[in-house]
């Protein structure tokens, strides 16, 4: 019984939502790209030039000034201009038009460098743009090698870098790498061309520890570990260069190794906070790595020895020798003299005693030994 | 005539340059080669520089990158990296010792046609370096008991039949690459030689000081 109702109202509630999709078909939203600093007109729909309209830009009411009969000149397009725009018809403010507006600019020339951290086994390839275009951009690169196009498999992030494998080594055929970038305002593309040994360059060392050496003032022994990108470094040694200076002074002093991940520095200036640098470079291609994260040490100096008696008299004279020697006294102890009444003239040597001990290891341990 | 020439220069490094007593094995002259192969291409980077200018452009421009096209008879260095790491001891020294008799035997018909005298007597050198370079690999080869390749074995190499000039040029010019190439790969063979031999390295340390930090 209900039923002939009910695809009564199913029939009504469609032909409602026709009409409603059919009023609505001329305002979807166009999607406008427009170059900066140019002038574009919009039209409020099918409207005639002389309907009075209403424009709307991101909800606010836009002045009339702007109006050529009914649609909208915007002239010398910057940033700000981009957004929504709405085109009202009427006193019932009938949507006739709306549109999202991207005001940017078509790409510039490229920026590319590829780059072998991971010899043999492959290398990746990245890319900048030098100016922003404020809009969407596609990147596609292209790999030829010889007459063979290779794949060159996209990063997740940072994704502006893209992934090859080595299929071959020692190859005497260039590599060709081309980008090609575009937006909807525009395109552009750059190429490079490189030898397979050309681009190689390790990651900086890993994991640089500098540690004092015990009862040596002048060494430090410095390690360090192989990049961890390097793949094999059995087959393909690095070898490394290592830089050191006191914090106070500017001048680096250099150490090249053709091997091991370790070496101990013996001309450290005594007592003067260090910093160290390694970087690593293939035995025989490529360029040198970027420095490495720096580590900092002090050599090991020698442990003040603090006297158990506390000091009372204020500090007198400072010395500049680091191991103390009492002066000899005059007054030997003898105990047969105590009785006498001559014992505290023997304390209060003491007491001056302690006092200058203290002050002379509080002026080791500021370091002011050179 | 260039036929026989390249024959007699297939003989001569059969002999071993070696002949010592109390031999301390093959590890010193490992390290001798792989010095030689450095110390080649440095020589090899002047000399091609030199070689490229006289051939002109578009040969001596850094981009030039041209379709290899009759570079069949020409040793190539180019292996797929599993196979290379995978070569036996023997294998691996045989091919550069094959690989530089080829080279050498284009080399000095290269000479032939040099116009300057500079580039020849630096072409000269060059060959006599690489003479030097082929035996000391015949001396590890024989410390370390492999028999040289045989030497009836025809090179691959024909006389050339009367080339154009850009296509002879061509020709210069591929054959100076894969020298380059070829010793750039014998660095990293002895490498992997010397570190078999030897498994303790010395670390060489060299002391600059430096006003400036730049590398």
């Amino acid at each position: 019984m209900a039923t002939p109702v009910l695809w009564a109202c199913f029939v009504v509630l469609a032909a409602g939502v026709v009409a409603y999709a059919q009023r609505h078909s001329q305002q979807d939203t166009h999607v406008l790209y427009e170059r900066l600093g140019s002038d574009v007109t919009l039209p409020c729909g099918t409207a005639a030039w002389d309907t009075a309209v209403t424009w709307r830009v991101n909800g606010t009411d836009l002045e009339a000034a702007h109006l050529n009969g009914s649609q909208l000149v915007l002239e010398g397009l910057d940033l700000s201009h981009s957004g929504h725009y709405a085109c009202y018809q009427g006193s019932s403010w009938h949507l006739r038009y709306q549109a999202l507006l991207h005001v940017g600019m078509p790409p510039r020339e490229p920026v590319l460098t590829c780059r072998s951290n991971s010899y043999p086994k492959g290398f990746y390839c990245s890319w900048h743009l030098p100016a922003p275009t404020f809009i969407p951009n596609t990147f596609n690169v292209t790999v030829l090698h010889g007459s063979r196009l290779l794949g060159c498999e996209k990063d997740p992030a940072p994704k502006n870098r893209c992934h090859i494998r080595y299929t071959h080594l020692f190859s005497t055929v260039k590599y060709k790498v081309t980008l090609t970038v575009t937006n909807a305002l525009g395109h552009n593309s750059t190429a490079i061309t490189f030898d397979e040994f050309t681009i190689v360059k390790p990651d900086p060392p890993e994991n640089v520890v500098a540690r004092p050496v015990p009862s040596s003032p002048r060494r430090l022994e410095v390690t360090w570990q192989t990049p961890s990108s390097w793949p094999d470094p059995e087959s393909f040694p690095l070898k490394f260069f290592l830089r050191y200076r006191p914090l106070i002074l500017d001048q680096w002093q250099h150490v090249e190794l053709s091997d091991g991940t370790t070496h101990t520095i013996t001309d450290a200036y005594a007592g003067k906070e260090y910093i160290i640098q390694v970087a690593a470079k293939d035995n025989e291609i490529g360029t040198w790595s970027d420095w490495s994260v720096a580590a900092h040490a002090t050599p090991w100096t020698e442990e003040p020895r603090y006297l158990t008696t506390e000091a009372q008299a204020p500090e007198t004279t400072t010395t500049t020798t680091t191991s103390f020697v009492p002066p000899p006294t005059t007054k030997i102890c003898d105990p047969g003299e105590v009785g006498d009444g001559v014992g505290s003239p023997t304390g209060l040597l003491l007491t001056v005693t302690v006092t200058v001990t203290v002050t002379v290891t509080t002026i080791a341990a500021t370091g002011l030994f050179i | 005539m260039l036929a026989c020439l390249c024959t007699v220069l297939w003989h001569l490094p059969a002999v071993p340059a070696l002949n010592r007593t109390g031999d301390p094995g093959p590890g010193p002259s490992i390290q001798k080669t792989y010095d030689l192969t450095r110390y080649l291409e440095h020589q090899l980077r002047s000399l091609a520089g030199t070689y490229l200018n006289y051939l002109g452009p578009p040969f001596n421009e850094p981009d030039f990158n041209p379709p290899r096209l009759s570079a069949e008879a020409l040793p190539s260095a180019t292996v797929d990296f599993n196979v290379w790491r995978s070569l036996n001891d023997h294998l691996r020294l045989a091919q550069n010792y094959q690989a530089y008799s080829h080279l050498l035997c284009y080399l000095r018909g290269l000479d032939r046609h040099a116009a300057t005298a500079e580039l020849r007597r630096s072409l000269a050198h060059f060959c006599t370096s690489l003479q030097g370079l082929l035996g000391s690999i015949a001396g590890v080869m024989a410390a370390l008991g492999y028999p040289l390749p045989p030497q009836g074995a025809e090179p691959s190499w024909a006389p050339r039949p009367p080339h154009s000039d850009f296509l002879q040029k061509m020709d210069d010019f591929w054959l100076l690459k894969e020298l380059q190439t070829w010793l750039w790969r014998s660095a990293k063979d002895f490498n992997r030689l010397k570190k078999k031999m030897q498994p303790s390295a010395a670390a060489v340390t060299l002391r600059l000081e430096a006003a400036a930090s730049d590398l």
